[in-house]
């Protein structure tokens, strides 16, 4: 159990101060630090770690690598053996290289994503304090997300040449860092093509999600809330602030959670996502979706896939 | 405000008089030659957001923030100027030169004729579930 959870995402924006806006009016996260190439980091207010999401500024949209966190420094070591010894190219990246962020360990997923993983990163605390707390602090802005909870990649999918690499990351990250499997999508001749794959580290139905797509990518960060209620008021927090919504309250099939889509202001999807659903574990046997319940899988109420969900990503 | 906000959202200045004339936006039509729809759109919107405002379809909307390209296209006739940024990922300064844009970041100064470019692309859910082998473009709905 030596990777915990996702520890960061690093992605691109193409206007820094409309970027700034939203994920601190709309997500109600907070700046705790800048540095002098224009990078911003930020924080939700139930995390502790220094930051969850780095913006940097580019010419387009798009994830730049995901970084998960490992529960000991000296596991780095073990693991970055383990990804060689799988045929992966691993590098190390000395203390620094982000800030407040020890060592990390860096290395491309079959579907051409960067995954990082880190052991350390400078604890700011939460806005509750850990001693004697309240349930949640009087500054929270917007939704008031509690924390980054996971991402969804588009993955490189293109099953009559032989390329499946929903597959290919699913057995890395299984295999090499500990995820276990808690719910897939299969479809194509028997239900033999595995077309999405949910992954967990920890108790929540995913920390990382994967889907089939004719080009990789980044579909959704996605960001935690409690309940239904604060779906509804952020969606109303949405509303307020012009946001482009790609899909309206409603809930997944996948995970049971309850759910919004909508996007950043360069384009990149976010999701607040809301119920832990249920309680994933090793042992829990895998939920299956088959062809014929692909709707109701993603949009439990409608059973029907929208065009702008599948095709639209950064 | 970001400017994409106001586009989407314009205050009026002061609300009118009963009897009182309100003032209209200047507006050019739009045309989207493969399907031949036409739509009023404001100087001051997005061609996307005139065509999504009234209820219209042919450019298909995605992110709407100039990230995603999925209603890239290519004004053919008429004068248009840029409300934002688009992803250098789906328009290059060169395309950007020859004509093309995204219809999320483009408002009209006089009316315009467009192609829908769209992201051409092989839409997994098409192909693989159900069995077919369709290739499907966004120019084409």
């Amino acid at each position: 159990m030596a990777v915990m959870r996702i520890g960061h995402i690093s992605v691109r924006v193409m206007d820094m101060e409309a970027a700034l806006k939203h994920y601190t009016n709309v997500l109600g996260m907070r700046v705790t630090h800048t540095d002098a190439d224009g990078n911003q980091y930020l924080k939700c207010w139930d995390e502790w770690d220094k930051y969850s999401v780095v913006l940097t500024p580019s010419d387009r949209a798009g994830m730049n690598h995901v970084a998960y966190k490992v529960e000991k420094d000296a596991e780095l070591d073990v693991l970055k053996q383990k990804i060689k010894d799988y045929g992966f190219a691993v590098a190390e990246l000395p203390a620094g290289t982000l800030p407040a962020c020890g060592r990390m360990l860096q290395f491309t997923l079959p579907s051409g994503h960067e995954m990082r993983l880190f052991a350390e990163k400078e604890c700011v605390g939460t806005d509750v304090g850990s001693i004697d707390p309240d349930p949640w602090p009087d500054s929270i802005k917007g939704a008031g997300a509690h924390w980054l909870d996971h991402c969804l990649l588009m993955c490189r999918f293109d099953p009559e040449k032989g390329v499946n690499t929903v597959v290919d990351n699913t057995k890395f990250l299984k295999e090499v860092l500990n995820f276990f499997q808690t719910e897939q999508v299969m479809v194509g001749p028997n239900g033999s093509i595995q077309l999405a794959s949910f992954l967990s580290l920890s108790s929540k139905p995913h920390d990382l999600a994967l889907v089939g797509a004719p080009t990789s990518g980044l579909h959704h960060l996605s960001f935690f809330l409690d309940s239904w209620h604060d779906i509804l008021k952020a969606g109303d927090i949405m509303a307020k602030n012009r946001v482009r919504i790609d899909v309206a309250p409603t809930r997944h099939g996948l995970t049971r959670g309850e759910t919004i889509y909508f996007f950043d202001p360069s384009g990149n999807r976010n999701e607040t996502f809301a119920g832990l659903g249920y309680q994933a574990q090793r042992d829990r046997p895998v939920t299956t979706w088959t062809e014929e319940n692909l709707g109701r899988s993603i949009f439990y109420h409608t059973r029907e896939l929208t065009e702008s969900f599948i095709n639209v990503y950064t | 405000m970001h400017a994409h906000d106001t586009v989407q959202n314009p205050a009026p200045a002061s609300l009118p008089m009963a009897g009182q004339a309100i003032a209209m936006p200047a507006t050019s039509s739009v045309t989207l030659a493969c399907t031949g729809e036409q739509y009023p759109c404001r100087h001051d919107e997005s061609l996307l957001h005139g065509m999504l405002r009234l209820g219209r379809k042919g450019i298909p909307a995605g992110c709407t923030n100039g990230g995603c390209g999925v209603c890239k296209v290519h004004v053919t006739c008429g004068q248009v100027h840029r409300i934002g940024v688009i992803s250098r990922a789906h328009v290059s300064v060169e395309e950007e030169a020859a004509g093309y844009t995204l219809a999320c970041r483009t408002a009209p100064d006089t009316d315009v004729t467009l192609d829908v470019v769209g992201r051409v692309r092989r839409n997994v859910m098409r192909s693989v579930v159900g069995g077919g082998n369709a290739t499907t473009s966004e120019s084409a709905r």
